[in-house]
């Protein structure tokens, strides 16, 4: 009936609506989905998959939410950017050998009534490789020079205020709301330019 | 130039920042509401926006309000207890609300739907259920209806009342204060109807609260709703804060447990806050600082936000919002009867605490200003103690409602006139036998009128209602002792006769009443000072500290009657004034004590009544105590015992009472100093003007005697002088009666020389009219004057 927020979700999702727990997921995902694909970095990104990495993280996620405390609005993709950092290097430590046996926590099954459902029913876990506007963005980003990206990332993505970026980053938050105009200035250029050269083609 | 394309880039950044950072808090402002702030920057501002919204619109859930993959897995139902399906109103937690026409009765229809899903999950589908039966059990237009549940077979569901209309503070935008109050009233009454059928509703917010056209008001989802009938099977475990924090009380933040009614007060305080103002009181940046407002700050006053809220709805809403359950409105009823006195023009009994507290803090900062300019010498001491005084009084305010009775209105004229009435009625049952009522009847008739204005007064104090609750305990304390004296009379207890002699008893002088001991009269008063006592420590009122010193001065002529006063007055008259004395010494012992155990408000009602007790056993015993005029006549024979010397004696005892009382650096003692030092004037210059008349006539028995022309003559001097006297004498202290009485007395003195020393002398005038002109000139040019005055001195 109105917008819920991230507040509001996690207040159902912990009295038990799952529906409330997918919703917040939902809404999560995509975002960390980009998120971890940087975090990866160019070297890793071949060889572990991003989207593997976001059903871990959200897995994780549904296990620790009763340890999670909402300090403000950005606080959820925070501690999910956190658990995500985990995940990573948890996955890098295993790349190789052979998948780790026996997580805590599976997705509902026959054998597992009580887990928690899938994020997606129609899409399951395919977020990077199959969305084109998601798509188009990462070319995007890709094509920014790394401290802009980085800018972004921070601001947009992991949804920080940019005094908090100024705390991350050390920098004064003058400087960081420069860099961030100056990063979308950029991107929406790049944006433009996608769009002249689509038109001539 | 460049400096000024810098400029405009740091600003378009800080704009940019200023987007962000609200999008980054949810706050979600759409591009065109935030453009309108920097017209000027739009240009070049919009495109950084829109970039920035693209990133979001990329990594989105899709379409924000509802979830898509959700409808898109479950498809609606065709009909729904036989009822048609339109469409989806929207989505919650754990289902749906569906439109349907209900085609035989033509008319649309809600059904709430709890998500298939969840329909083998045993526990939710209980809780959907009970959510059902408590609206089913709830019959009120202003709340929502429901029709019937679902069968069996079908998806778990329920048929309600649809509603059209808007979020309540939506609704109430354009609607004056008094429309906003008629709205809330509605509101108050539904949920008073929820909470008188043990449901709390947990969940109060304007978006669970539909404005129709007609401006009434529907309560919907009970989705938190707890029934108080059961509190072991809430719907959520302790710790758990649910809803939007917004509209949460305290005790909900902080998860305490059990919640009652003024839970669902405060937050029905926070919507009353934001229909009234348009903004919330508590708006944070982040939740944890939401909470900690919720359980710590006082709301920003209403009429600060929009001047327009009338202070009565100001105090209406501010009482809601106490932090303290206990000072909240008990219930939503007695919340909507005050809205309800204030639609009726009426005033409103909410006096919220929030107030006082602030008002204390911000006057103890005065009061700390105001010493720095006393010590500065911008205010001077009597005007230093006029505003604090002034101060004192705002604080006292509650008290001061009761004693000073400054608005008469008509609820409160009332109010006392019946207590007034019942105390008279409960008088007459003591002075008259009546046949139809005695014995055990009147007894209970009295009795009975008692306990219910104390059993009402105390349930009043219990629900906060100060004010009515005094009123009604005043009403008792009255009615107690003659409660006393019926129960008395009727069972004949003490009633035997003072002395065993008839002619003693007060009431042998009243024959046509029935009657009543004096004996009875002071067990009665005796009985009742410990309950005004009681009542004192119970409510912390300093009204029942009047009262217990008022009777425990009534109590004194009630020992006198004990004593043998009837006695007295026929053969000794001044006697009884003597025996008064004591009682003046017991009130002033009393008040030291109760001021030294630092009971100031108590001891402020003890000393009044042992000036009182001092003036009246004075001026009885100068003006008929004849064994202390004969004392006089034997130590000095020139005074023929005249009773005005013993007044004059009196003004110099009253005269050392104040200089006594000025010593100690109590208030309260000064206060008392300063009524002793009152009447001193009115004393020395009505007995220096009788003894003068008194003189002349004693002369003019025997013109030849020249003592007694002497002793005329002295008190046709004396007088203006004394007069004189008191009128410089006003300066020190700045007393206002020395200076009018002397003026007054000068006058009448100096006509008096007229009549005899001075007779037709046309010097004595003139005298006056240039002495006059004189002083007045002297005064004009009064500093020169007093350095020339001093120099001279010097000299000389």
């Amino acid at each position: 009936m109105q917008p819920t927020t991230t507040f509001d979700l996690l207040g159902r999702a912990r009295q038990g609506a799952d529906d409330a727990l997918s919703l917040l997921f939902e809404r999560y995902r995509r975002r960390l989905a980009v998120l971890i694909r940087y975090k990866l970095g160019p070297g890793w990104r071949g060889k572990l998959d991003a989207d593997d990495l976001v059903q871990e993280t959200l897995l994780r996620a549904y296990r620790d939410l009763p340890q999670f405390t909402y300090r403000s609005p950005g606080s959820f993709m925070h501690w999910l950017s956190a658990i995500a950092d985990h995940a990573i290097t948890d996955a890098v430590r295993y790349a190789g050998r052979a998948r780790r046996q026996g997580n805590e926590v599976s997705f509902r099954s026959e054998s597992n009534p009580e887990g928690p459902e899938p994020v997606d029913l129609l899409t399951p876990s395919r977020v990077l490789a199959q969305e084109e506007r998601l798509q188009a963005l990462l070319s995007k980003l890709d094509a920014l020079p790394e401290h802009y990206r980085e800018a972004l990332l921070l601001a947009k993505i992991e949804g920080l205020t940019t005094e908090e970026i100024a705390t991350r980053l050390g920098k004064p938050r003058q400087a960081v709301s420069l860099l961030v105009f100056r990063a979308l200035q950029r991107l929406r250029e790049l944006v433009e330019r996608e769009k002249l050269s689509g038109k001539r083609t | 130039m460049s400096d000024q394309q810098t400029t405009r880039e740091e600003l378009l950044a800080s704009a940019l920042a200023e987007f962000l950072d609200q999008q980054a808090r949810e706050e979600g402002p759409s591009i065109a509401t935030f453009l309108k702030k920097y017209p000027e920057l739009a240009e070049d501002l919009r495109p950084a926006l829109e970039a920035a919204t693209e990133i979001d619109q990329a990594t989105a859930p899709g379409d924000p309000i509802a979830a898509p993959v959700r409808q898109a897995s479950v498809p609606m139902a065709d009909a729904l207890s036989g009822l048609r399906v339109l469409g989806e109103i929207g989505s919650g937690g754990m289902g749906r609300v569906l439109l349907a026409e209900d085609d035989r009765l033509e008319r649309k229809v809600a059904i709430k739907t709890l998500h298939p899903r969840y329909a083998g999950n045993s526990e939710l589908r209980e809780r959907f259920m009970r959510e059902a039966r408590a609206m089913a059990a709830i019959n009120h237009p202003n709340i929502i209806r429901i029709y019937n549940l679902g069968p069996e077979h079908e998806q778990p569901h329920f048929v309600m009342e649809y509603v059209e209309g808007a979020p309540l503070t939506e609704a109430a935008r354009a609607l004056s204060n008094e429309q906003k109050a008629e709205l809330m009233h509605k509101v108050l009454l539904a949920v008073a109807f929820l909470h008188e059928h043990q449901i709390i509703h947990r969940d109060l917010k304007p978006g669970n609260i539909l404005v129709g056209h007609d401006l009434a008001p529907k309560l919907l989802d009970f989705g938190l709703a707890l029934e108080t009938r059961t509190p072991e099977t809430r719907l959520t475990q302790a710790g758990q804060i649910v809803g939007t924090p917004d509209y949460l009380s305290p005790e909900q933040v902080r998860a305490e447990t059990p919640l009652d009614e003024r839970s669902d007060i405060f937050s029905l305080g926070i919507i009353f806050y934001e229909l009234l103002t348009g903004e919330l009181p508590f708006q944070a940046q982040n939740v944890a600082e939401q909470v900690r407002e919720i359980c710590e700050q006082d709301p920003r006053l209403p009429r600060r936000v929009n001047a327009s809220v009338p202070t009565e709805l100001q105090n209406i809403c501010l009482k809601a919002l106490e932090k303290d359950p206990a000072h909240r409105y008990s219930s939503a009823r007695e919340m909507a009867a005050d809205i309800e006195r204030f639609l009726a023009g009426e005033p409103v009994m909410a006096m919220p605490a929030s107030y006082s507290r602030m008002m204390a803090g911000k006057i103890e900062q005065h009061l700390h200003e105001l010493q720095g300019w006393k010590n500065d010498g911008i205010l001077n001491e009597s005007e230093h103690e006029a505003i604090r005084k002034g101060y004192r009084r705002l604080v006292e305010r509650e008290d001061a409602w009761i004693m000073e009775t400054r608005r008469l209105s008509l609820q409160q004229v009332t109010l006392y006139l019946g207590g007034w009435l019942l105390v008279v009625g409960a008088a007459l049952l003591v002075l008259v036998r009546y046949p139809a009522l005695h014995g055990i009847t009147a007894v209970l008739l009295a009795g009975a009128a008692a306990a219910v204005t104390a059993g009402i007064g105390l349930r009043l104090w219990r629900g906060q209602q100060h004010r009515l609750a005094i009123a009604f305990l005043l009403a008792f304390c009255l009615l107690l002792p003659v409660t006393l004296l019926v129960g008395m009379g009727q069972y004949g207890l003490f009633a035997a006769a003072t002395r065993g002699r008839e002619d003693l008893e007060l009431f042998s002088k009243l024959p046509d009443f029935h009657r009543t001991s004096n004996a009875q009269l002071w067990w009665a008063i005796l009985f009742s000072l410990p309950v005004y006592y009681w009542l004192r420590r119970f409510t912390g009122s300093t009204v029942f500290s009047l009262v217990l010193a008022v009777f425990a001065a009534l109590w004194s002529p009630v020992w006198l009657l004990r004593m043998g006063l009837l006695e007295w007055l026929d053969k000794d008259p001044g006697q009884p004034y003597f025996y008064l004395i004591p009682w003046a010494i017991v009130f002033l012992a009393a008040g030291l004590i109760v001021e030294y155990l630092r009971r100031t408000d108590d001891s402020r009602y003890i000393y009044p009544l042992f000036v009182l007790f001092a003036y009246v056993s004075l001026t009885g015993l100068a003006t008929f105590h004849e064994p202390y005029a004969n004392w006089l006549k034997s130590v000095a024979p020139w005074t023929r015992g005249q009773q005005e010397y013993l007044f004059l004696i009196n003004a110099v005892l009253y005269l050392a009472l104040q200089k006594f009382f000025e010593i100690p650096s109590s208030s309260q003692l000064r206060a008392v100093a300063k009524a002793f030092r009152f009447v001193i004037p009115g004393h020395v210059l009505v007995s220096l003007l009788l003894l003068g008349l008194a003189a002349t006539d004693y002369w003019h028995d025997l013109p030849g005697a020249p003592e007694r022309k002497f002793e005329a003559r002295l008190f046709e001097i004396l007088l203006p002088i004394a007069a004189a006297a008191f009128v410089f004498g006003s300066i020190p202290k700045q007393m206002k009666n020395f200076f009018a009485s002397g003026l007054l007395f000068l006058a009448v003195g100096i006509v008096r020389l007229q009549q005899d020393l001075f007779k037709e002398r046309a010097l004595w005038p003139t005298c006056l009219l240039a002495v006059g002109l004189a002083l007045m000139l002297a005064a004009s040019r009064y500093s020169p004057l007093k350095v020339g005055l001093a120099r001279w001195w010097r000299h000389a």
